[in-house]
């Protein structure tokens, strides 16, 4: 018997293999350097973003669809290839020194984490549902043991455990919902379902719509929108502070990425037919995610409600879809990236040993100590609120606009009323930082080069993207052109 | 008459399966629960080789029958105390429950009914290993080479999570 191998094109992986590349020699140097030196395996995880975002920023505009039509390399892969190395990236600068605050600098903390945005990037590049599931399960594993990392905390533990089992669940909806679908079209191949549905006299199929309703389950639940969400606020505070920002914003891109393939591509003939059920489930999430994160005193809560709440917004410019719709989608995911990472890293920076000083009436004074980080975090909740000139506004015009244009009238009207509450509670930080005289000492015990840099990145990042969007508009509507 | 027979063990096994099952969820006693389970695993793989899945179903006694199952009966019995724990297995929330599985056995009772299947008809009885593993590298390369990263992950985790806490001593 002798085996034909297919033709493989291992350049379209490239950022892919670099990746596992150096998230074994991050594992291995684990071997050969001294207890309590863990640096190294972070120095090597950052490296090797950097070398996986070189090559995919030379690869940009190359477009391949290989391993069998299982994953494919073109601008919109490359975006979000960039995306996640971003924040990956970011994640590694805030972690550095937190891991030693915590006593918990060990050397696997980084190999996991460039695993997990490995199985980010093969969700986003995925156009098989067996590819795209597989980067799934390979981003939430990691994130399952990373939520756990700091064993000594009770909180940290519960954190992990309640993430893993409700996310089995998660997982599997996800694959009934493949399987159905494989059963109902007879592929898994997000082009074979396209040409099965275009193939049908009417796409209507009631297997095809069960298992389009359990990917949403699914990938609802990876991105957190009510109602499954409740795992994200105790896996938010529980989870350390570096894996949270990474978790808040690499899951959320990458899950939107594979919802943008599946839903709005593979299955866009079945709109009709999920819009309603996404459409509800935006406005629940946006109203129920602002109103309660007014009542969170804790800031990780207050962020994990706050991002359920952005997760919505960007649900709104999903829904809306077309061209627009899809850009507004990208572009505010990158937006997200930069002010939540940029928010957490503050929190980060501010964090005393052993979950110390998180309650917000805690950050009293910060404004007046500590000028720059103030400034920062008053970027940051004025971006997270939607007001100009930060990108945050940007995204959210784009977004509004999109859906008004789509017809959504109500939807929009809904999601510009939900902002105006959200500035309740992301203004309320700056009033305690700001306006309060200072009772205690207040000192960013975390305080590093590597975190000031990460802060400066994406405060920086977001007052650009907010006066000259441009720039990296254009990146995004090449993005999206791909993908149509 | 060899159709007849072809039923009587198709339906035997589901019985098998079914029936087990049922004492897995209403069973008092956890170590019976475990017991019970054996045979749905079993009955599960019979109805594997009815598909002429014969590498799945040998795949279904290897790692359910004689992987998780070892494991689950092994946790029951090293935990002290768990065999005289009566788990609590009533009836709590009848209507509810009722209500619930109501609805999605009529949902999912629908769907079979009203779904154009795709029927492969039948199939001879092939040995499908040798196929599998063909495809594993050629289509499913990637998909194989992905899962393998996974298992990394998985094992590295376990290690983490279950390590004992070293710490070096304090360098001033």
């Amino acid at each position: 018997m002798s085996i034909t191998l297919p033709s493989i094109n291992l350049i379209a992986v490239a950022p892919l293999i670099v990746l596992v590349i150096f998230a074994f020699l991050a594992l291995l140097s684990d071997l050969f350097v001294l207890r309590g030196k863990t640096a190294l395996g972070g120095h090597l995880s950052l490296l090797g973003v950097i070398a996986a975002s070189l090559f995919s920023f030379i690869l940009w505009g190359i477009e391949d669809l290989t391993f069998q039509r299982m994953i494919i390399l073109d601008r919109f892969s490359i975006f979000f290839n960039l995306l996640f190395l971003l924040s990956a990236a970011l994640t590694i600068l805030i972690s550095y020194n937190y891991l030693k605050d915590q006593e918990m600098d060990y050397g696997e903390y980084y190999v996991l984490l460039l695993i997990a945005t490995l199985g980010m990037m093969i969700m986003s590049a995925g156009t098989d549902l067996i590819t795209i599931f597989l980067g799934l399960e390979l981003m939430s594993i990691s994130f399952y043991i990373l939520a756990g990392f700091r064993r000594t905390r009770a909180r940290s533990l519960e954190a992990a455990l309640k993430y893993f089992l409700l996310g089995a669940f998660a997982t599997g909806f996800l694959l009934y919902g493949i399987a159905l679908i494989y059963g109902a079209s007879g592929t898994t191949n997000l082009q074979g379902i396209v040409e099965f549905l275009k193939a049908q006299e009417s796409p209507v199929n009631p297997v095809m719509l069960i298992g389009c309703g359990l990917l949403i389950v699914g990938f609802g639940f990876k991105v957190a929108v009510i109602p499954f969400h409740q795992w994200t606020p105790d896996v938010y505070e529980g989870a350390p502070t570096p894996i949270t920002a990474f978790m808040s914003v690499g899951v959320k891109a990458a899950g939107f990425a594979a919802l943008l393939r599946v839903l709005l591509i593979a299955l866009g003939d079945l709109e009709p037919n999920w819009s309603g059920i996404l459409w509800v489930i935006a406005v629940i999430t946006m109203i129920v995610g602002n109103i309660v994160a007014i009542a969170q005193d804790n800031i990780k809560r207050m962020l994990a409600y706050s991002s359920i709440a952005q997760t919505a917004y960007v649900l709104v410019g999903f829904i809306s879809g077309g061209e627009l719709g899809m850009i507004s989608v990208v572009f505010y995911l990158a937006i997200y990236t930069l002010m939540n990472i940029g928010a957490f890293s503050v929190v980060t920076m501010l964090e005393k040993k052993g979950e110390e000083n998180l309650l917000i009436p805690g950050y009293v004074g910060v404004g007046f100590k500590h000028p720059l980080l103030g400034l920062a975090m008053a970027v940051f909740m004025f971006s997270l609120a939607g007001i100009p000139p930060t990108a945050g506004f940007i995204g959210k015009f784009y977004i509004f606009s999109a859906a008004v244009k789509s017809d959504y009238i109500g939807l929009a009207v809904i999601g510009v009323l939900c902002s105006v509450i959200s500035a309740y509670y992301y203004l309320r930080v700056l009033v305690v930082m700001y306006m309060r005289e200072p009772e205690g000492e207040v000192t960013p015990r975390n305080r590093s080069a590597a975190a000031s840099l990460s802060i400066t990145i994406t405060a920086i990042g977001v007052l650009v993207l907010g006066i000259i969007p441009s720039s990296i508009l254009e990146l995004v509507r090449q993005a999206v052109r791909a993908l149509i | 008459m060899e159709g007849i027979i072809y039923k009587i063990v198709f339906y035997l096994f589901a019985v098998l399966t079914v029936g087990s099952a049922l004492v897995v969820v209403t069973s008092r006693n956890i170590v019976h629960s475990a017991f019970a389970l054996l045979f749905t695993f079993f009955g599960v793989a019979g109805l594997y080789v009815f598909l002429s899945a014969d590498f799945l179903a040998a795949t279904q006694v290897l790692i359910y029958v004689g992987g998780i199952l070892v494991l689950i009966l092994f946790g029951v019995m090293l935990t002290r105390k768990v065999f005289d724990v009566k788990i609590f297995s009533g009836a709590g929330q009848v209507f509810p429950a009722a209500v619930g599985v109501a609805v999605i056995f009529f949902l999912l009772a629908t769907v079979i009914v009203k779904t154009p299947w795709h029927l492969v008809g039948e199939r001879a009885m092939e040995p499908t290993t040798a196929e599998i593993g063909k495809l594993l590298m050629t289509d499913f390369l990637l998909p194989f080479e992905v899962a393998s990263v996974v298992l990394l992950a998985a094992l590295v985790g376990a290690v983490i999570l279950i390590r004992k806490e070293v710490r070096p001593p304090k360098v001033d």
